[in-house]
Parts: C-alpha cells; structure tokens; sequence
C-alpha cells in the first residue's frame, strides 16, 4: 500500500490494519494487553485486577480554569456544570482493572436540587432565624444565642446533605457499564451522626475509631455496585492503630503541661509546638489510614479492596500542593491589595493635592475601580481552584487510585445491572451548605 | 439511496473493543469493524453481532487519558464501547452532540416553582413578618438592635482593612453642641423619645436612623452643612423615621433576607452578603411612604422648634450644585421623589408670625463642625 489513505492523514503514526477475519481480532498499534486481563468473559481472570490513574496535570488545569471562568461569567450558575465536567474527568481518569469508571450527573439535576433546598433554607433563614433574632432581642437583649441556636440547627441538616450526597454520586457512578448505588437512609444516617458525635465529645475523641467506623458501616453497608451489596467488616477497635501519632500528639501536650506546672515556659511552648504540628499530620494520618483499613474490609458478591495508601505521601502531597499554590497566587493577591489600597486612597481629599496623577485617579469613575478589585478577587478565588485540583486534588487522589487493587475480580462476572435511582433533587443540600466535598 | 465513492476507498476499519452490555460487570472481547454501506459500526463477539449507526454514536465528554475511547448509542443509556483505536472518531459525525436526556421540562417546572417560593419569602413573607414583629419588640431589644447594628456598619466601614471600628467623635464642646441642637428639638417632640445621637469620623455625606432611638450623622455631612439649622433639618427628618420605627422593620426585614442572598450566591462570593448588608442599613431605602411621613414630621418639629424648615431644600440644592449626583452622595436623601420634590420646591407652608431662632452660637457651630478633627 502506498498511497495515504484518508484514515491515515486523519491519524499519523498508525499502523496499517489488514482485514481479517472475526475472531482473529488485529494486533492494536500501541497495547498488546488490550483489551485488559480481566475485564472481559472467557478469558482467564488475574488475581488482582490493579487500579490505573492516567489524568495529567494540563487538561486538569485547563478544565478547572475554564469551567472557572464560565462560572464567574454566569454568577456561579455554571458551577453545577463545572463539578459535572470535572466528575466526568476524574472518573474516567481512574480505571480499576483497565476500565474507566463513569459519572453520568447531569448539571440540571444538580440546579434542580440546588434550587429546592434554596426554598427550604430560604425559609429556614429568612423565617426562623427572623423569629430567632427576634426572640433573642426581645428576651436576652443580644444576638448570640440567635446564631446558636441557629447554628445548631443546620448540623442535623449537614449530615443529611452528606447522606444525600454521596447517595446521588453513587447512584451517577459507574464502572464496566454497571451502576453504583445508595439505599437511601439520610435521617437514619443523620441521628446516628449525631448520637455518635455526641459519644466522641463526651468521650474526649477517645471513641472516635467507634463513630468513624459505625458511621462508615452505616453507608457501607447500603451501598450497591449491581445487584451485589457491599459490607463493611472487621471491628470498630481495628482503628485505634490509625490513631498513634495523635497518641503521641497527646503525649507531647501533656509533657507540656507538665512543662508548664514546673514552670519551664520555654520548654512548655517547644512542646506545645511540637504536639500541634504532630496532631495536624496525625488527623491526616488517621483520616488516610482509617480509611484503608476500613476498604481492606469491605466485600461486595466476594470481591474485596487492597487499599494500601501512605499516609506520610498524601501529607506531603497536600503540604506541598497547598504550598505550591499559595507561592504562585502571592503575585496576583498582592495587586489585588495594592488595587484595594488605591481605591480606597483615591477617595481621601489627600489625592486631590498630588498634582495631575492624584486627581486623574480620583477621578476615575469608583465603579471602575471596584469592578476591576471584583474582577481580580474572582481571578485568584479561579487561580486557587485550578491550581488545587492540579496539585492536591488530583495527585492524592491519583494515589489512592494507584494504591487500590480488587481481589477476586473472577465473583465479577455474577455481579449484574441494578435499576436508575432516579433522585432529582441530587446533592442539593451539599451544594447549599457546602458540605466541604472538593469534588 | 446509492453511494458513490470518489477517490480511494477509506481502508476497511478493523479494530478490538470492549464492550459493556450494561448488565453483567465483565465486558466483551469484541471485533470491530465498519460496514460502509450502511453506515455502522458492526461488533463481532462469540454471541451476538451488534450495529451501532454510525451518525448515532456520541463519545463520552470529558474524557481523561487520551488513549481511550468510550462510545455510547444515542438511545443506549448503559451499554458502553470502549476502544482504543482514536481513528474511529474521523467517522463518528455526531460524535460530540449530546445525548438527549428525559424529563427536562419537569425539571423547568420545579426551577420556576423554586425560583418563585425565594422571591415570594423575600418579597412578601420576611417584609410581613419583620413588620408585625417590629410592634412587638420590648425597647431594650430594640435598643440592643441598633447598638448592635451600629457596630456592625461601624465594622464594616473600615476603611483600613484592619477590622477596627469607625471611630465615634467625641470632642466635649461639639458634643455639647450636639446635645444643645437635640435637646432644642426633643423639646418640641410630643413624648418623651430616648435619643442617642452619634457621630462617625467618616467622610461620607449621610446620616441615619438606627432601631431603639439611634441617630447617627457622618462627620462628612456635618462638614458640608453651612449652617446649624442644616444639620437641624437632617436631624429633624431621622428624627421622624425613629418615631415611625422605620428601622427597626428595615433591620428585621435585612436580617432575614440578607442571608437568603449570601445562599443564591453560593460559595463562591462570601464576602458579598456582609457588603450588601452594609449599604442596605446605611443607604437605608425606605419606603416613598415612609420618607414622606418621615419628612412631614419633620418639618412640623422643625417649625415647633422655631427652626427655619426650608434650611433643608437650600443645604440639599448646593450639594447637588457642588457635586452633582456623583458618587451617589445624595442619593439617600434626594433620591425620594417625594422629599425632594417638595423640599426643593421650598413650598412651606410657614404660620404666621414665624420667626426662626438660632439653632447653635457660631462657637458651639464651629466646635460641632471640627468635633472630628
């Protein structure tokens, strides 16, 4: 064959295919494991199928910054379609076994379910905390306990909007074509957390292996992928080992403390010192490592996790990541302060007496001035939120991806289709109260 | 319909697939191959042989890893093609339309309706309540309302980002100037009105009224009146917005719909809600209704008090003359149709024998106009 065809203009450095007969399928150009061990009938099952992450940094970075801009442009409308698209990238970022997972969200469902707790806490501040100012003016003549109470008030919804929305993630997620899902359960998760935080204050944190674990199995065990229901085994006490460097944390405090009596502040502050910086790597290490331990005990129609992530990396992958982007944000914030300074100059009278500059800058129309510091605040609030998913977001969970194997996978092929759960209202609530979901 | 190919015929498309059923969570090994005349892509498995139409094959969007392809049939919500051969998408027309998906017109429905129940409990429900409920608040939660309101613009018109408040002036003669001016007026009031009267060191042109009594001027204000009987007259008209409890109903009303806004708003922008919460207390739009009792009242306490009323219509005309409507600066005052229109007209109706007397000694003027510096 010499001539190009269009086939191969359209795609340069492949290689010639020739026709063949079914069965004898043609040698891919670039995998010879293609299609994955594993992933389809017939063949031989592997042991383990590992899992692959295969997002880069750039088409991240582009993604998140545009979606970025279409948010601000549209007055945050977008977001709904941002979260979606970056799903959508992540998911199909991660493939267990070869095969990419799959977020089918839809934005409209995201707007729709934004919109309805809109109306719930629309009446919930206007209305209640309304009657609760009043209240609070009326009788106590202040306005704390109005936001205390108030306050408290949203934590039972918090646990409800975390339910619902880790119920609609799932129920959105795929892998292989079959669907994830969540039975729903949200008030039964919802004073459960309560009871269960409850216990972890009265018992000083030292029961918070206990709520970590039953607040997991709660979820776990409602959780589907096809018709097979996952469940979370082991024990609650498994956990404590997850909880050593704040056992140390613990230690150098109360060192401190003893410090402190014997009156050695020097010593006392170097302590204190020390056990915060160990207590702040030891809150990641039990979030890294409980987590694990709890995957490593889950089953689902006899597939099981190997997760085996390090708790030091994603530390320093977030150390540095948030590190890395506070370095390159400090050019634009300081303009940023430096325009806010300006503005505020340029209304004083002592613009007026530094000649022709002064007065042309006071003159400038202060709509300007502001629409140009709103422009910049936005621009770093972008610039944060790209970058983050470039250097935190996406490199931890690239390792817990990398760090995740299935064993078993031959139980896969008993595993079939469980039906939409169509839940429109989707992460409403989370998307109000900003329930601190990254992604 | 006959096709007839120009030039050389596309080489035969042959390729190895994954296929999905969208039922069992193990895939099919399948050969993929095109069918030219019919336009599809055809699937070649051990059990079955599949016809994909070409036009109807859409690509997942947003994709990482360029490596693979993930195909699904328009009309197919859960069967899947994954390939790895990218030179299928030279063939895929419709590749990157989207699919369409159900029940849109529900989902509008439920928006407008969502839409309508916010703009209904911030328009109607919080307004209704904040009214009712401003009756019945005892005077020392209306007191501790404004003292806790004034804080918080005094907060918020920091100008030095530092957070500390806008300093209260407190030099002792121009206070006793201050007290002199209200005591002339609270005379003249009907009952007894607690009164507690400040001054911000603030260069804006503005003054207004507080729930529990608080009236609180701008040094900028008090700079750019000429003469004591200007002041008078601003103090006279916030004066008639305390007695008719204006903002108290205005600050129960932002307490309730400011945060409805921050909420719309999202995550995104925080800080908004704390901004738009100050202009609306200080800018304090009430309604033409209540700007128009607030400036009969008033007048009628200023000519009680012996006050010439027209000083407010003269201090408000140069102020336009000197500064336009720039900035907004009157906006507060003369922005009410109903205030400036029979203010400006100076169309008082004075009773006979009326003989304005002095409101300050030009030392007591002078100390109120420099009590900032």
């Amino acid at each position: 064959m010499t001539k190009l065809s269009a086939w191969d203009r359209a795609s340069p450095g492949s290689v010639d295919h020739q026709p063949s007969e079914v069965g004898n399928h043609a040698p891919q150009s670039a995998n010879s494991d293609w299609p994955p061990t594993g992933s389809y009938a017939g063949a031989e099952q592997p042991g383990k199928l590992q899992t692959e992450f295969v997002g880069t940094r750039w088409p991240l970075f582009w993604l998140a910054l545009r979606t970025g801009v279409f948010t601000v442009l549209t007055l945050g409308i977008y977001r709904f379609w941002m979260k979606t698209r970056l799903r959508r990238w992540f998911w199909s970022a991660t493939r267990p076994g070869g095969t990419p997972l799959e977020y089918v969200g839809d934005p409209f469902e995201k707007l729709l379910g934004f919109l309805i707790a809109v109306v719930i806490l629309a009446f919930y501040i206007g209305v209640v905390n309304l009657l609760l100012m009043f209240a609070s003016f009326s009788l106590f003549q202040q306005n704390f306990t109005a936001y205390l109470i108030s306050f408290l008030g949203v934590i039972p919804l918090w646990f409800y909007a975390t339910y619902r929305a880790r119920r609609y993630v799932l129920a959105r997620t795929r892998w292989r074509g079959v669907r994830f899902g969540l039975a729903p359960g949200a008030w039964g998760y919802t004073w459960r957390a309560m009871v269960h935080w409850a216990i972890t204050l009265l018992s000083a944190g030292i029961l918070w292996p206990h709520m970590t674990f039953w607040l997991e199995k709660y979820r776990t065990d409602r959780t589907w992928y096809g018709d097979a229901r996952l469940e979370q085994g082991g024990r609650w006490t498994m956990l404590y080992v997850a909880t050593k460097p704040l056992w140390i944390a613990a230690a150098f405090a109360a060192c401190g403390v003893w410090a402190d009596l014997a009156e050695h502040p020097g010593t006392a502050v170097v302590l204190f010192a020390m056990a915060g910086v160990i207590a702040v790597y030891g809150i990641t290490h039990y979030r890294v490592t409980s987590r694990a331990i709890l995957a490593n005990h889950k089953r689902a129609g006899g597939v099981g996790l190997i997760a085996t992530p390090s708790a030091p990396r994603i530390f320093g992958i977030a150390a540095f990541g948030y590190a890395a982007t506070a370095v390159v944000l400090a050019l634009p914030v300081s303009v940023l302060s430096l325009g806010v300074a300006i503005v505020q100059f340029a209304q004083t009278d002592v613009m007026g007496d530094l000649g022709n500059l002064g007065r042309s800058l006071s003159d400038l129309p202060q709509l300007l001035l502001i629409a140009i510091g709103i422009g910049l605040y936005f621009a770093i609030f972008l610039l944060w939120s790209s970058f983050t998913h470039v250097w935190v977001t996406m490199p931890v969970w690239r390792h817990y991806a990398r760090h995740l194997q299935i064993t078993n996978p031959e139980n896969l092929t008993a595993i079939s289709q469980r039906a939409r759960d169509e839940f429109e209202e989707a992460e409403g609530f989370a998307e109000a109260l900003d329930v601190g979901a990254s992604i | 319909m006959t096709v007839i190919h120009v030039g050389p015929r596309p080489d035969p498309f042959l390729a190895t697939g994954l296929y999905f059923d969208g039922d069992t969570a193990v895939g099919q090994k399948t050969a993929v191959s095109m069918d030219e005349e019919a336009a599809a892509l055809v699937m070649t498995d051990a059990d079955a042989t599949r016809r994909w139409p070409l036009s109807d094959i859409r690509v997942l969007p947003d994709l990482a890893g360029r490596d693979q392809l993930v195909l699904r049939l328009r009309d197919e919500a859960v069967a899947r093609l994954v390939l790895t051969d990218t030179r299928i998408l030279a063939r895929l027309p419709n590749a990157y339309r989207r699919a369409p998906t159900a029940k849109r017109g529900r989902l509008l429905g439920w928006a407008v309706a969502a839409i309508a129940s916010v703009a209904l409990i911030i328009t109607v429900l919080v307004p209704t309540m904040a009214d009712q409920l401003a009756d019945y608040i005892p005077p020392e939660g209306e007191r501790a309302l404004g003292e806790t309101t004034l804080d918080q613009i005094r907060q918020a018109l920091d100008d030095s980002g530092m957070g500390t408040p806008v300093p209260l002036c407190s030099d002792p003669e121009g206070v006793a100037a201050l007290d002199k001016m209200q005591a002339r007026l609270t005379e003249a009031l009907p009952a007894q009105t607690p009164l507690t009267v400040h001054v911000l060191d603030h260069r804006m042109l503005n003054a207004f009224a507080l729930p529990g009594g608080y009236v609180v001027f701008f040094s900028g204000l008090i700079k750019a009146a000429d003469t004591p009987e200007e002041v008078a007259a601003v103090f006279a008209h916030e004066i008639g917005h305390v007695i008719s409890r204006d903002p108290t109903r205005h600050a129960l009303r932002s307490a309730g719909s400011i945060g409805v806004l921050g909420l719309l708003l999202g995550d995104f922008a925080g800080g908004a809600a704390v901004l738009f919460l100050t202009e609306q207390l200080i800018q304090a739009s009430y309604s033409r209704d209540a700007e128009a009792a607030a400036d009969a009242f008033g007048q009628s306490l200023l000519i009680r008090a012996e006050i010439d009323p027209s000083a407010m219509g003269v201090f408000f005309q140069r102020l336009k003359d000197r500064y336009g409507e720039r900035d907004g600066i009157l906006e507060h005052f003369a922005s009410h149709p109903a205030l400036s229109e029979r203010i400006l007209s100076a169309d008082i109706a004075l009773p006979d024998g009326f003989t304005p007397r002095a409101v300050l000694s030009d030392e007591e003027w002078a100390a109120l106009q420099s009590m900032c510096d």
